[in-house]
């Protein structure tokens, strides 16, 4: 592991490198500068240093959503698979998934639906022989998630080691897979998933239009693009006290619990730097997503954009 | 060494495969808008063909196809493009939906009016099971989108049967028959659905379909009276509507229950309750009679009185 890290930083830094000269050659960036939190920064610097952040936060990660948001990053995360409804049989693509919140949120439902369906299907056939019954139960048994598979995917190597550990640690074996890659051009063909969702992780994706385009290539026609990120207050008042809390607080609860202030200030930075809901919509509809539309909740800190590939 | 190794092939296949997508992204940027717009948006003629071959006339045609802010528009008038082709309109959102609930009918016996209908039906067209999250969860929209199908077709039917009549080729049928036919065939439109009926009215009655539902019951009952050849611009337009929305009610319940062969019990119900209601209109009109004559003779009796002592 030691080795691998000097090599990844390498990558990352000549891929930057060559991303810009692209970038460049393509003519589509405005300008290799962007901003990282409040500062600004050209897009390799940026890529890099969210790198940093993220490799340094990864172990203390859930924590820190608990006590900064004082646990309702749950309430948010259970709303965001509710609202998804995902029947078994589905095949979601978790991107910047790292510690793996919505992954196991998404095997659960799927697991009860899929509960629910096969009670359904024994209260029906209340007249069968024995013979039938154990077939049954035999090919229910192989399929109780019902086919239905999450792949996370993640930039950062440590996020996904967390996340492997957690997997270990409350026992999701079957349907999960970790992948590495970059929301800008995932490793992945086109067409291939149902579910893409991005929970959290949008806010730090460098061209945020290249990831949504990503995201509609590889959704399959009819798809769904789910995405959940913090957004922006409308009710003036609300804003303020968000705000207090936001700058005077976080920080100072990073330093005490996870010993970085820097990653928490960036935090909180970045979140300021983003887009507002309707121009995050109008980003998401100008890619091609048809119905697209936003749901804030908690009055605008959180809001969920959600998109089909009609 | 390994490791510089690798990581030089790496970077290069990286870069091939980098520079591969640029020159694919360059190539299909002006127009992938209008190919990703028309994913699965068939044309309104076109069945099969799902890509339009590039021709610029086209592409004028469908700015209102990625701005989903707009209403949702029919489809346009075609005319000639450029390649001596067709060029017609894609169709909207709303015409996908409908296509997805015709197709979620078929699986409404096994699974009853809900979201897992209408995913199968959005696989069997071709789309993701995710395409069902455009609905609601709890198949409200597949309902009425039945109810208003059936509708429809009862209209249909009572144009073809009015047109007979006024070609002479029927003759015309009184009023209590043709009120007994037209509720017996929209009935009969729910004959295969009627294992999960039930399941469907409470749907109906749900607070937020209230509107919707009884709108569509009563533009029915509305069609019906109106081709019964329903005159009336007094009071009595209401008192008839209710009242056949009344019998209209209460068979539906009945024929919930009817176990008879060909739901017979039921369309006896039907022919005495409308038989009923003809008799009540004709009770009322004798006992108004009746009424003005008591009246008359009471005012006579009064002015012999006056005149005898006067």
């Amino acid at each position: 592991a030691v080795a691998l890290c000097p090599v990844w930083t390498l990558l990352a830094r000549r891929g930057g490198t060559l991303r810009e000269l692209c970038g460049s050659l393509r003519g589509l960036a405005a300008g290799p500068e962007t901003h990282f939190g409040f500062q600004t920064v050209t897009e390799a610097e940026r890529r890099e240093k969210i790198y940093q952040v993220f490799e340094s936060v990864a172990k203390k990660y859930d924590v820190m959503n608990d006590s900064m948001t004082l646990g309702i990053h749950r309430i948010w995360k259970d709303i965001f698979v509710r609202k998804m409804n995902p029947s078994p049989g589905t095949l979601l693509l978790d991107v910047a998934g790292g510690t793996g919140d919505i992954a196991f949120r998404f095997l659960n439902y799927v697991h009860s639906v899929r509960e629910r369906q096969l009670q359904r299907k024994l209260r029906q056939q209340q007249n069968l022989s024995w013979q039938e019954i154990s077939e049954t139960y035999q090919e229910d048994k192989l399929k109780s998630l019902g086919d239905s598979r999450v792949v996370v995917c993640d930039i950062n190597k440590e996020m996904l080691k967390v996340g492997k550990q957690k997997a270990q640690h409350l026992g999701y074996s079957e349907g999960l897979s970790w992948v590495l890659g970059d929301a800008e051009e995932l490793p992945f063909d086109d067409a291939k998933f149902d579910v893409y969702t991005i929970a959290f992780g949008i806010r730090n994706v460098t061209r945020i239009d290249l990831a949504l385009r990503e995201a509609y290539r590889v959704l399959k026609p009819g798809g769904r693009f789910l995405c959940l990120e913090f957004s922006h207050i409308n009710n003036p008042l609300f804003s303020r006290l968000y705000d207090l809390y936001s700058f005077q607080v976080i920080p100072v609860l990073g330093e005490i619990i996870a010993g970085d202030w820097k990653s928490y200030q960036y935090l909180v930075e970045s979140i300021r730097r983003f887009p507002p809901q309707d121009e995050l919509k109008a980003m998401i509809e100008d890619v091609g997503f048809f119905k697209v539309d936003y749901q804030n909740l908690n009055g605008g800190i959180v809001a969920i954009h959600s998109g089909f590939k009609l | 060494k390994m490791a510089a190794a690798a990581a030089g092939s790496l970077r290069r296949a990286g870069w091939r495969l980098w520079r591969g997508r640029a020159v694919v992204n360059w190539q299909l940027c002006p127009p992938q808008r209008a190919i990703q717009a028309s994913a699965v948006l068939r044309r309104v003629s076109d069945e099969q063909k799902k890509e339009p071959t590039v021709s610029s006339s086209q592409f004028d045609l469908h700015p209102n196809d990625y701005q989903p802010e707009q209403e949702p528009q029919g489809p346009h008038p075609s005319y000639t493009g450029q390649g001596g082709q067709e060029s017609e309109d894609y169709e909207s959102e709303e015409q996908l939906q409908h296509r997805i609930l015709t197709a979620a009918l078929d699986f409404v016996p096994e699974h009853g009016w809900s979201a897992e209908a209408i995913a199968e039906g959005a696989k069997t067209l071709g789309l993701s099971v995710a395409a069902a999250g455009m609905f609601h969860s709890d198949g409200s929209e597949l309902v009425l989108h039945f109810v208003s199908q059936c509708n429809t077709k009862l209209c249909e039917l009572l144009k073809q049967e009015q047109k007979k009549v006024q070609l002479g080729e029927e003759e015309k049928k009184p009023t209590d028959q043709f009120l007994r036919d037209a509720v017996e065939a929209r009935l009969r439109m729910l004959i295969p659905y009627i294992e999960k009926w039930p399941q469907a009215l409470s749907i109906l009655l749900l607070p937020h379909n209230i509107p919707s539902s009884l709108n569509l019951l009563t533009s029915m009952i509305d069609d019906i009276l109106h081709y019964a050849g329903d005159q009336a611009t007094d009071f009595n337009w209401y008192t008839r509507r209710a009242v056949l929305t009344g019998i209209y009610n209460t068979t539906e319940l009945v024929m919930m229950q009817d176990s008879s062969p060909d739901f017979e019990d039921t369309w006896r119900f039907l022919e005495n309750r409308v038989a009923d209601a003809i008799n009540m209109s004709n009770t009322a009109e004798q006992v108004q009679s009746t009424g003005e004559a008591v009246v008359q003779g009471l005012m006579g009796a009064a002015v012999t009185v006056s005149s005898a002592e006067g």
